[in-house]
């Protein structure tokens, strides 16, 4: 391992620190955000009622609790919020201060994002292990190619979301609003990723078309591996279609940044 | 606080009716400034309220009827659950969110410094008028349904009608307060109305859908029945007295402990310079 390697890895080791510590000093925030992240399991007890008098599609009521605690999971697990961090940074110069460290801004985001993971998990565990028990448990898939895909798919997953915040963190060089427009993304989110609903119970073709998007790419689609419901041949495609989404909004992502710091420098930050 | 507990005294009504009103000016004044938030606001607003209802859509899709509400039904109560979003959009969370604001730059003296009762100040601190076509669209919607629906509700079932929808804007604003107190005590607090606008999403859904814990929540605590079922429900005469009682019940005694929660809140504040 070379110098720089190392000097490379203490700095991003260092970062993951700093992001732990602020993750705990922001407890309270940080478990308010799990909580609005507990409305799949609102979903479930919802989607069990209405199951009771038979399968809804292809799900009974045992079928939407895999379903939608897989979600409340994979929703932990894929979360950041460097769109609000990027947003405010630009609006008021701090992204200056950031610009001068020896780290690349978008690597520190990565850290601080990933480092409230364990946290994140601990605060929210406790929430999922109590639905765990009401509900009697989850069938996840038992084929073992398909677990092996999980811890990559829910990777790609949580890159999807994180270069698409970029994207539209980045337009803060422009805007004076870019995080509500990220209210945009969300609300669309939350209705096509199969967050309230699976998508694969949408009325034909509306279900095709949710299905190709990239919001179904970053939840409904890793849920629908997890919980077995899925082919080899579903899952592979579906990767590739992960990996199709997260190079066209990266490539997005890294023209918005490149383009955006020319009109950061340009008005004089 | 110097103004929080005054009584009404000669005038004071009349004081801070003409608060409310120049807020109301001024932020309709800036809206039609700013006329892109027809789309930011206005257009956005009922697009995410309108894209809640594909859960709703898709169980129909797969049923009849959603735990005993049909289609029209459900149009009913998506009128009724517009207005309540609409209210909280344009009044309820713009005014808590810049109240927060000021607390958190100090600048909530001088909205106390008024001699109004603090919290009108407050609640009146910002309103969203763009948002106010969710409303709109909400009071268009529940007077097709209840044409579709060849409903004649009487003279007495409007008068319910009228009462239960107070109760559940009371029942609204009361959680807001609550939030707004709460964030007094930790400023990292502030995105409870994050959390409230997603939860909000729940009353979308006939109260007879929950089960259990849910349902006691959703009808005493967060009480989205109130706001959104039982007013469809009294327009057709299928409310009962016993629940009549209990929104009355339930908004009486939220707006009570916001309003100690608030009391406290103010207590333990002591400005940004002292």
């Amino acid at each position: 391992m070379s110098a720089s390697g190392r000097g490379r890895r203490s700095k991003v080791a260092a970062l993951w620190r700093l992001g732990v510590a602020e993750a705990s000093a922001y407890r309270a925030s940080l478990l308010v955000w799990v909580l609005a992240t507990t409305l799949p399991l609102i979903s479930l007890v919802l989607w069990r009622a209405l199951a009771e008098s038979g399968p809804i599609g292809d799900y009974d009521q045992h079928g939407f609790d895999s379903y939608f605690i897989a979600a409340f999971v994979v929703r932990q697990l894929s979360a950041s919020w460097v769109v609000w961090d990027l947003d405010r940074q630009i609006r008021t110069g701090e992204l200056s201060a950031l610009l001068m460290r020896p780290v690349h801004p978008v690597l520190h985001h990565a850290m601080t994002n990933l480092s409230a993971l364990p946290l994140r998990t601990a605060l929210a565990a406790p929430v999922g292990l109590a639905v765990l028990l009401a509900t009697g448990g989850i069938s996840i898939t038992e084929d073992p190619a398909m677990l092996a895909l999980v811890v990559p798919v829910l990777a790609l997953a949580w890159a999807i979301n994180f270069v698409t915040q970029l994207a539209i963190g980045c337009l803060a060089f422009w805007l004076t609003k870019a995080a509500a427009l990220y209210d945009v993304w969300l609300g669309a989110y939350v209705v096509l990723a199969g967050y309230l609903v699976p998508t694969s119970l949408f009325p034909a073709g509306l279900a095709e078309v949710a299905r190709m998007l990239p919001f179904h790419a970053a939840l409904g689609f890793p849920v629908e591996l997890l919980i077995g419901r899925l082919s080899v041949a579903e899952a592979v495609a579906g990767i590739g279609l992960q990996l199709v989404w997260l190079v066209a909004l990266g490539a997005l992502a890294a023209l918005a940044w490149r383009w955006g710091l020319r009109a950061y420098g340009a008005f004089g930050a | 606080m110097s103004s929080a507990g005054q009584g009404f005294e000669h005038g004071a009504l009349r004081r801070h009716l003409a608060l409310v009103g120049a807020q109301l000016r001024v932020s309709t004044l800036a809206a039609l400034e700013y006329r892109v938030g027809f789309w930011t606001e206005g257009v956005v607003g009922l697009a995410w309220s309108l894209g809640g209802l594909v859960p709703l859509i898709v169980a129909l899709e797969h049923r009849d009827d959603v735990a005993g509400w049909g289609p029209w039904e459900i149009v009913l109560l998506t009128g009724f659950f517009l207005i309540i979003s609409g209210v909280f959009a344009s009044a309820v969370q713009p005014a808590v969110s810049e109240s927060m604001a000021k607390i958190r730059t100090g600048t909530l003296d001088y909205l106390l410094l008024r001699p109004v009762d603090g919290l009108v100040s407050c609640l009146s601190a910002a309103f969203e008028p763009w948002s106010l076509i969710e409303v709109l669209t909400g009071v268009v919607l529940a007077v097709v349904a209840t044409i579709q629906l060849e409903l004649t509700p009487s003279a007495g079932q409007l008068g319910v009608l009228a009462l239960v929808l107070a109760c559940g804007l009371v029942s609204l604003y009361a959680l807001g307060v609550l939030i707004l107190s709460a964030s007094f005590r930790a400023l990292e607090l502030q995105n409870l109305t994050f959390l409230m606008e997603t939860l909000l999403d729940f009353a979308h859904w006939p109260i007879s859908v929950f089960r259990g814990p849910l349902k006691l929540v959703f009808t005493f605590v967060v009480p989205f029945a109130v706001m959104t079922s039982y007013p469809a429900q009294s327009l057709s005469g299928a409310l009962g007295a016993s629940e009549v009682l209990g929104a009355v019940v339930t908004a009486l005694a939220l707006a009570a402990i916001a309003r100690l929660a608030w009391r406290r809140a103010l207590r333990g504040y002591t400005s940004a310079s002292s």
